[in-house]
């Protein structure tokens, strides 16, 4: 185990001392993006001065977003609440069903076209049924964020686990491996770079769901969705646009999130699927 | 009668592909044996069925007619007993394992296979592979042919009765080649296992094998069996010696005049 340790270390410890300076300190790698992000905010600030009834400033977003602190929070909680419970559980249920997809091709041949006339059914056409089906709660917008994030995640975690290794499962077949173990010590932790390829794709979209879930199917919860169409309606911009950076916020932080736990699971994979 | 044959016995073994609606014969009526002990390479142009025919033998293939017995058993029999040691054309070690446990993973696999038997210990086995200092490091940290030292490593460790290698060193290049080449000479010459060992290189196939089987193309089928006298232990030496250089000239003719046959 040490001897691993060391050897990692060691070639961490190469890269960085051919450059005398950390990579994130060199000014290419910082400068043109705090450029690119002054050049909006000064072009943001002319339109939103000479048309404040298109967009609010800078200023105001960031005095609402600190002054109403509370309720920007509370909101966030509900979208959040959405995400962790909705896109968790079609992030699982995707998951398995390809599990169980990839082992039982019959299943497949059953399951896969209803599959797809489910998702290429536009969601915000069934949020209203399902609001209808399930009431204002929590329920259908889980089901909805659910949906969004389920096809992504079950389409990259079959190619995984498809894309075995010919060569290793021809050694284990050799070995008279039963399913089981072929499933467990090779599909299983094969099938990952891809499956982190999937998460690429559906943590962003789950915002996505979120949002729009409170848009279509509106309930005695509200959320940041649900506070970009209150606002908006009201005209009061500095909180549409408050609630926006938020969901915007939201889904850089999942994507950052999926980054680090993407580099600690996934260190041995050279290969990086999701960069298509 | 095959029962009491150890080793590898292929008797009239032929096998069609179908590639658009048409049988494309890859093995026509191949007959072989191999005994406890003995290592036999398969030789022969592209095309003429050479790892076809290892994968009847592992059971990856299933032969259209004739048998394949492995140590007195059929091939299902004798896989469920962990008898066939496969060592593939790349290492196709496990990514995400160290060495130590890409070896280990055998003995992990089919657990009931593994009674009554000599497992080796992967550790030691590692050591005498020259693999002792690179046991923890991941394959990607590891040459090409430490790798496919490590795979051969993989197939030794659960101490199966046969031994088939698809061109184990093809990938290699060829100073590498002879290293290893030597190294599995030097190791199989203390832990002798009935070895079919699939090639494309005329020198590798003399410096291992006791018998060498030439095979011809369309359809594949065997076309001599060349008997390899060279003494043993073999060594690098080996090479030098007119007895090497003889052998080596005439499988090269056998082989040069199948080709010119399959050209006509």
């Amino acid at each position: 185990m040490s001897d691993v340790t060391v050897s990692r270390v060691a070639r961490v410890s190469r890269a960085s001392a051919s450059r005398k300076v950390p990579r994130w300190m060199h000014w290419r790698a910082w400068l043109p993006t705090t450029v690119m992000f002054a050049c909006v905010a000064v072009l943001w600030q002319v339109v939103a001065f000479s048309n404040p009834y298109v967009l609010p400033t800078l200023g105001d977003i960031g005095s609402s977003l600190v002054n109403d602190a509370g309720m920007y929070w509370s909101n966030f909680l509900i979208t959040l609440q959405e995400i962790v419970v909705g896109a968790g559980a079609g992030i699982l249920a995707g998951f398995a069903l390809a599990v169980v997809m990839a082992e039982f091709r019959i299943v497949e041949r059953a399951v896969m076209p209803l599959v797809v006339i489910i998702m290429v059914t536009p969601i915000v056409a069934i949020a209203p049924a399902l609001v209808v089906a399930f009431g204002f709660g929590m329920i259908p917008k889980y089901i909805v964020t659910g949906l969004v994030v389920f096809f992504p995640m079950l389409v990259n975690s079959l190619a995984g686990l498809r894309n075995v290794d010919q060569r290793a499962l021809d050694v284990m077949k050799t070995l008279h491996a039963s399913r089981l173990e072929v499933f467990r010590f090779l599909r299983l932790p094969g099938c990952m770079p891809y499956v982190f390829a999937g998460l690429r794709i559906a943590l962003p979209m789950a915002v996505v769901g979120a949002a729009v879930a409170e848009f279509v199917a509106a309930g005695q919860q509200a959320g940041l969705g649900s506070l970009v169409t209150t606002s908006a309606a009201q005209a009061n911009l500095a909180v549409t646009w408050g609630a926006i950076t938020l969901l915007a916020q939201t889904g850089v932080m999942l994507v950052i999130l999926h980054a680090v736990v993407r580099k600690r699971v996934l260190w041995w994979s050279e290969d990086d699927v999701t960069a298509r | 009668m095959a029962a009491a044959h150890g080793g590898v016995r292929v008797r009239h073994v032929s096998k069609s592909f179908h590639v658009d609606g048409q049988a494309v014969p890859a093995l026509s009526d191949v007959s072989l044996s191999i005994g406890m002990g003995e290592f036999v390479s398969v030789i022969g142009p592209s095309g003429c069925g050479k790892s076809t025919l290892l994968k009847v033998v592992a059971g990856l293939v299933d032969a259209d007619s004739g048998d394949v017995t492995v140590d007195g058993e059929s091939v299902k029999a004798a896989s469920a007993e962990k008898k066939i040691g496969l060592v593939p054309q790349s290492p196709a070690l496990l990514p995400w394992r160290t060495v130590l446990e890409n070896v280990t993973l055998p003995l992990q696999i089919n657990k009931s296979g593994n009674e009554g038997r000599d497992l080796r210990d992967p550790k030691e086995l590692l050591e005498m592979f020259g693999l002792g200092k690179a046991m923890n490091k991941y394959p990607m940290q590891l040459s090409g042919g430490m790798q496919q030292r490590a795979a051969i490593a993989r197939a030794f460790v659960f101490d199966p009765a046969i031994m088939l290698m698809d061109e184990p060193f093809s990938a290699l290049d060829e100073m590498n080649r002879d290293l290893q080449r030597l190294a599995l000479v030097d190791f199989w010459q203390s832990n002798r296992k009935a070895v079919m060992f699939v090639t494309h290189s005329v020198p590798e196939a003399i410096m291992l094998s006791d018998r060498i089987v030439v095979m011809a193309a369309h359809p594949g089928r065997i076309a001599a069996i060349i008997d390899v006298p060279l003494p043993r232990p073999r060594t690098e030496a080996t090479y030098a010696t007119d007895e090497f250089r003889d052998l080596e000239g005439h499988v090269r003719q056998v082989l040069r005049d199948q080709m010119e046959v399959a050209h006509v």
